[in-house]
């Protein structure tokens, strides 16, 4: 048994944490009133397209980052090297990730490309995947409706073959960035068919006639979501991702081992709020004796995220079935954020709830990451699911 | 990183998992079962492990290196890593027959018990009621005072919960330079009182150790604050080891009872309110068992692992208890039947809960170091 990184991934998680030190942790006392562009690690939608010339600032600052990491060699580092990419472990994402939620800083390694559009056949690769990997496009992800959410087999919309094109109605509820995206991941089924059969993929570029962003929709996290509407949207075949009929497995191999980086994304968040709180109440005596014991709980819940995070992805590298770990720690980490958070306005009162304060903002983010993704009942689902199935032996060391 | 079991890892921890299906989980049917059809009102009072068998049981133990954990070369034994006993002690915590291998602080058999020790002769017990508050030594206040003839303990009192044993490991601190020392004493020793001993609501008892003009020889005093937290250290992964045990057969006998127990016209398995609990029990299991091989793994290392060994050590006895807990519910009637396991695993659970540490205490300590930190 050897829980350490490997010597090269500790490479690794060493040049990302000396990038932390020396460019991300000057910057953080001009992060402590940045405006309200952020949502997590992302920046929020259209926000690119903004002239206020603070908000240039700050996106000249993130560019300005974006250069220094690439020139560092951290740039592609999930991206296969069939793609020019660094294919690096699981196990180094997490690391990596960790390293990153040190800071306030909203920064993100790049470029993230949809795992699902490494099925692009033929032209699609020109077309789709390749702009992706280089950062030149941006994709969404149309899977949810009005009336199917956690469970997509009831999805309505509807993709009808004529000649060499499909016609596509239906309605799609929540892709984020749609609205400045340059295509999106479509999800519709044949007509006459039910439940997982008949669905299919296609990638649909923004300005295809019938295709439109109806709204964009203000969220508690901060995110604005789309409504996309398809009224008879022609699309040829050659638009299809993977095989028609096939895209259920397409929706379901979506995020795949990224959802380990949710846990560590939490994990990281939840450390900070305790900072925060730390920082505030540190010179108190009355308040530590307080507060002491709840804060060394959370510790010790972060430690069990950290090492079921750590697991999930180092099953992922090994290519076992990590359906549950992901629901594990998907579940628990977005569940403990959420508590975290909420303990921390305990402590430090309502001055905590401006809406430019960081714990206002984690407050906001954390409440929907129990959503979105799956909720946490969908999770536990996915969980029991594998129990019954397997009895212990789910559980059993390797 | 590598999350699989070496080879020699495996092979040890298939060796305890066979010991313990054949020889405990085997013998549980008649431990538990009462033998009189009509008992006396609040009877049996404690159940206890017929004599014969436990030192059958020793001795087949011992044949196959799981009685005495580390037993130094000399002895006969070999040395074991932190994650081999952790695997051993999770198997054994699968049984609630109160049978366990034995755990001897390596210092002790370089004294003139070894021999008795390491041939089970004589038994140990730890004298660290202190410790159980806390889980650690800065709140000691049994005091010693070196003299060239001996070390003189100060009048006092603790509870023991091994009162049976003919030698207690007990930690002091010196007056004046605060130094932790541990002692170890003989049960007949002049100025110490053994008595007052009553049934736990576990299988077991608790009595008064007394100090009264208490001297012990100076060579009794066998080691310091090191010695006293890595005793403490281990006694944590054990517990948390042994809760994993416990945790693994109350959600297995929960899955399997789910399953074929039938309500409504349809099996527990296919109700939400049972799937959850299931659900929520495997997270904390899952997690508390990395926590633990993690923190053994960091002894074998030469990491620090005090606090880590603390940390799975809360966190695996609640989840233990958790575990009891949802097997009883599940099990309706028959869980909380004295011929089924759960209702003594979650009796015992309880106390594990409380050893080395309470919840509070640990949670309070890691609060205050990250606190004091930066």
């Amino acid at each position: 048994m050897e829980f350490n990184l490997s010597p090269e991934e500790e490479r690794l998680r060493q040049v990302v944490e000396e990038f932390v030190r020396d460019e991300l942790r000057p910057l953080e006392p001009d992060f402590v009133n940045a405006p309200d562009i952020f949502e997590g690690s992302r920046w929020k939608s259209r926000v690119k397209a903004s002239q206020d010339p603070e908000i240039r600032r700050y996106i000249e600052i993130m560019e300005g980052l974006e250069k220094k990491a690439e020139a560092k060699g951290l740039w592609y580092l999930d991206v296969p090297k069939a793609y020019g990419g660094l294919e690096v472990s699981n196990v180094a994402l997490i690391a990596v990730t960790q390293e990153l939620e040190k800071t306030n800083i909203p920064f993100e390694l790049g470029n993230h490309v949809s795992n699902i559009l490494y099925n692009c056949r033929g032209e699609q690769i020109e077309k789709y995947l390749w702009p992706c990997v280089r950062g030149e496009k941006t994709s969404a992800f149309g899977l949810s409706e009005p009336a199917s959410g956690a469970d997509p087999s009831m999805m309505q919309t509807t993709a009808t073959p004529d000649g060499d094109d499909f016609i596509i109605n239906g309605t799609k509820m929540f892709p984020t960035f749609a609205d400045v995206a340059d295509f999106v991941q479509l999800f519709a089924r044949l007509p006459g068919t039910k439940g997982r059969e008949g669905v299919t993929c296609f990638l649909i570029d923004s300005g295809t006639p019938g295709y439109r962003v109806a709204r964009s929709i203000a969220t508690l996290a901060g995110t604005e979501p789309c409504e996309l509407v398809f009224e008879n949207c022609r699309v040829h075949k050659s638009q299809v991702l993977g095989d028609v009929g096939n895209g259920w497995a397409l929706n379901q191999a979506w995020l795949g081992a990224r959802r380990f980086q949710v846990g560590i994304r939490a994990h990281g968040k939840s450390l900070r709020v305790l900072h925060v709180i730390g920082d505030l109440i540190r010179h108190e005596p009355k308040e530590i004796d307080q507060f002491a014991p709840r804060i060394g709980h959370f510790l010790g819940e972060l430690e069990a995220l950290r090492t079921l995070t750590y697991l999930g992805a180092w099953k992922a590298d090994q290519k076992m079935d990590v359906r549950s770990e992901a629901a594990n720690v998907k579940l628990f980490a977005t569940e403990l954020l959420h508590r975290v958070t909420d303990f921390a306005f305990e402590v430090v009162g309502q001055s905590a709830l401006r809406k430019n304060h960081q714990l206002a903002r984690t407050f906001r983010h954390a409440r929907a990451t129990r959503i979105v993704e799956g909720p946490s009942e969908i999770q536990r689902h996915i969980i029991q699911r594998e129990l019954f199935r397997e009895g212990v032996a789910a559980l059993e060391l390797m | 990183m590598d999350l699989r079991l070496t080879e020699e890892e495996k092979l040890i921890k298939n060796l305890a998992a066979q010991f313990v299906d054949n020889e405990l989980i085997a013998r549980e049917g008649d431990y538990l079962t009462q033998t009189a059809p009509f008992l006396p009102p609040g009877a049996p009072a404690v159940r206890e492990l017929d004599s014969a068998i436990r030192s059958e049981l020793t001795e087949r133990a011992r044949q196959i290196g799981l009685w005495i954990l580390g037993l130094p070369e000399d002895f006969g034994g070999s040395p074991m890593s932190a994650v081999a006993r952790v695997l051993i002690h999770r198997e054994f915590g699968r049984s609630v027959l109160p049978f366990r291998p034995v755990s001897i602080p390596e210092f002790l058999f370089e004294t003139k018990y070894g021999e008795q020790l390491a041939n089970g002769k004589i038994s140990l017990a730890l004298a660290f009621e202190e410790a159980h508050r806390t889980g650690e030594l800065s709140r000691m206040r049994t005091f010693y005072r070196q003299e060239p003839d001996g070390c003189i303990l100060r009048d006092s009192a603790i509870f023991i919960s091994n009162p049976r044993a003919d030698l207690f490991l007990f930690p002091a601190r010196e007056q004046g330079t605060q130094r932790l020392g541990l002692f170890v004493i003989e049960r007949d020793l002049s100025g110490i009182t053994i008595g007052d001993e009553v049934d736990l609501t576990t299988d077991g008892t608790v009595a008064r150790l007394v100090l009264q003009h208490c001297k012990i020889p100076n060579e009794q005093l066998l080691g310091y604050e090191y010695e006293a937290g890595a005793i403490i250290a281990s006694e944590q992964l054990n517990i948390a080891a042994r809760s994993l045990g416990i945790g693994m057969r109350c959600l297995a006998a929960s899955i399997e009872h789910a399953r074929n127990r039938v309500t409504f016209g349809r099996p527990l398995a296919q109700r939400q309110a049972i799937q959850w609990m299931l659900a929520d029990l495997s997270i904390a299991l899952r997690t508390s068992t990395w926590l633990t091989l993690e923190a053994a793994w960091r002894e074998d290392h030469e990491l620090t692992y005090f606090e880590e060994a603390a940390l799975a050590k809360k966190r695996a006895a609640k989840m233990a208890f958790q575990a009891a807990d949802v097997a009883i519910q599940i099990h309706g009637g028959y869980g909380v039947c004295k011929e089924f396991p759960f209702e003594g695993f979650y009796r015992d659970a309880r106390l594990l809960r409380l050893l080395y540490g309470r919840e509070e205490e640990i949670d309070r300590a890691m609060g205050e170091r990250f606190l004091k930190s930066d």
